[in-house]
């Protein structure tokens, strides 16, 4: 038997944030997007600190993995570690470091992954991580960071291949 | 006073909740906010302190993160545009997130949002996105159990579907 079908109302209300907003919101909006980025600019000294702080998150949660393996509640918290981290590498001026957690969270973003991932890879992920982070090297013009990500998210792609599409 | 030329937006009635786990990042998030000319940005922790906040003061537009524990950005997306529950009924959403792939926009647009974007973001992206939610003209459905945006009409004004920002 079909389901009846839910009563449906359509509404078109008038767009008060356009009116609340006022003018058109064009290419004249660009003074306050550079407005904003000064204003960011003026927190980068904060920048480094947190950081360090997300940093030390993911190393208790690798600290975790070491001991119990990518399984369970240590593999989940690794992954809501680098999954913060990938948000916000770029913002604090590290887009490597966005770069190592997205390649991470690619490899343990799933249980099943988790259940199978290699730890091995996953922890030099987060050692990279730290690595990046203390000796300040922010992106890939470093070669040897360059190397070093392009081989974890090599390693990371081919592991996670098969889920590819799911 | 707003900061504003002839041909740009004032931002300055515009009354904005941002909700993220990340208390850095809530803080970027209202600094840049407050560069754009928004006066009112109040941030929370967590889904339940904007569903408390949203009762208590009218809203104009929600920026939430997804991945939040206990409860997700994407569950405060479904209870407000509930209309059996929903608080404040009609407000915009933006969903943040460090995914950006199409199955996610898709959901988060199937279930209400007005916007979506990206982290890491940027003084730009975040611009961009809310351009993109305040000229969002799409007919409001009401049903028994949805109140929110036509999810099967495009975005009028802006001639093409929610896109992800970044």
């Amino acid at each position: 038997m079909a389901k009846p079908q839910e009563d449906v109302e359509i509404v078109n209300p008038p767009n008060l944030l356009q009116v609340k907003i006022g003018g058109p919101i064009s290419a004249g909006d660009l003074h306050l997007i550079e407005k904003a980025e000064d204003a960011i600019k003026d927190l980068r000294s904060d920048f480094g600190t947190w950081l360090e702080e997300e940093v030390q998150k993911l190393e208790e949660a690798a600290a975790e993995v070491k001991a119990q393996g990518l399984k369970g509640k240590a593999g989940e918290t690794l992954f809501i570690r680098a999954h913060d981290l990938r948000g916000v590498g770029s913002t604090y001026e590290f887009p490597i470091i966005t770069r190592l957690a997205k390649s991470l969270t690619k490899l343990i973003d799933m249980e099943e992954k988790r259940e199978q991932a290699p730890r091995a890879l996953a922890l030099a992920h987060v050692n990279a991580i730290r690595a990046a982070l203390s000796q300040n090297i922010r992106d890939t013009n470093d070669a040897v960071a360059a190397a070093l990500a392009e081989e974890l998210e090599t390693q990371s792609a081919a592991f996670a291949e098969p889920w590819k599409d799911d | 006073m707003a900061d504003q030329t002839p041909d740009s937006a004032d931002f300055s009635r515009l009354r904005v909740l941002v909700v993220d786990d990340n208390a850095a990042l809530r803080g970027l998030l209202r600094v840049t906010l407050n560069a754009f000319g928004v006066a009112k940005v109040t941030d929370v922790d967590g889904v339940e302190r904007a569903l408390s906040q949203l009762r208590q003061d009218p809203y104009d537009l929600v920026l939430t993160d997804w991945k939040m524990r206990p409860r997700s950005g994407f569950d405060l997306l479904r209870e407000l545009r509930d209309p059996r529950c929903t608080p404040a009924p009609g407000v915009k959403v933006v969903m943040l997130t460090a995914y950006d792939d199409g199955e996610r926009i898709g959901m988060a647009r199937a279930a209400g949002a007005n916007g979506f974007l990206v982290k890491p973001f940027t003084a730009a992206s975040l611009s961009q996105t809310l351009r993109e939610v305040i000229t969002d003209e799409r007919n409001f459905i009401q049903t028994e159990t949805f109140l929110g945006p036509d999810r099967r009409s495009r975005a009028r004004s802006a001639d093409r579907p929610m896109t992800a920002a970044r």
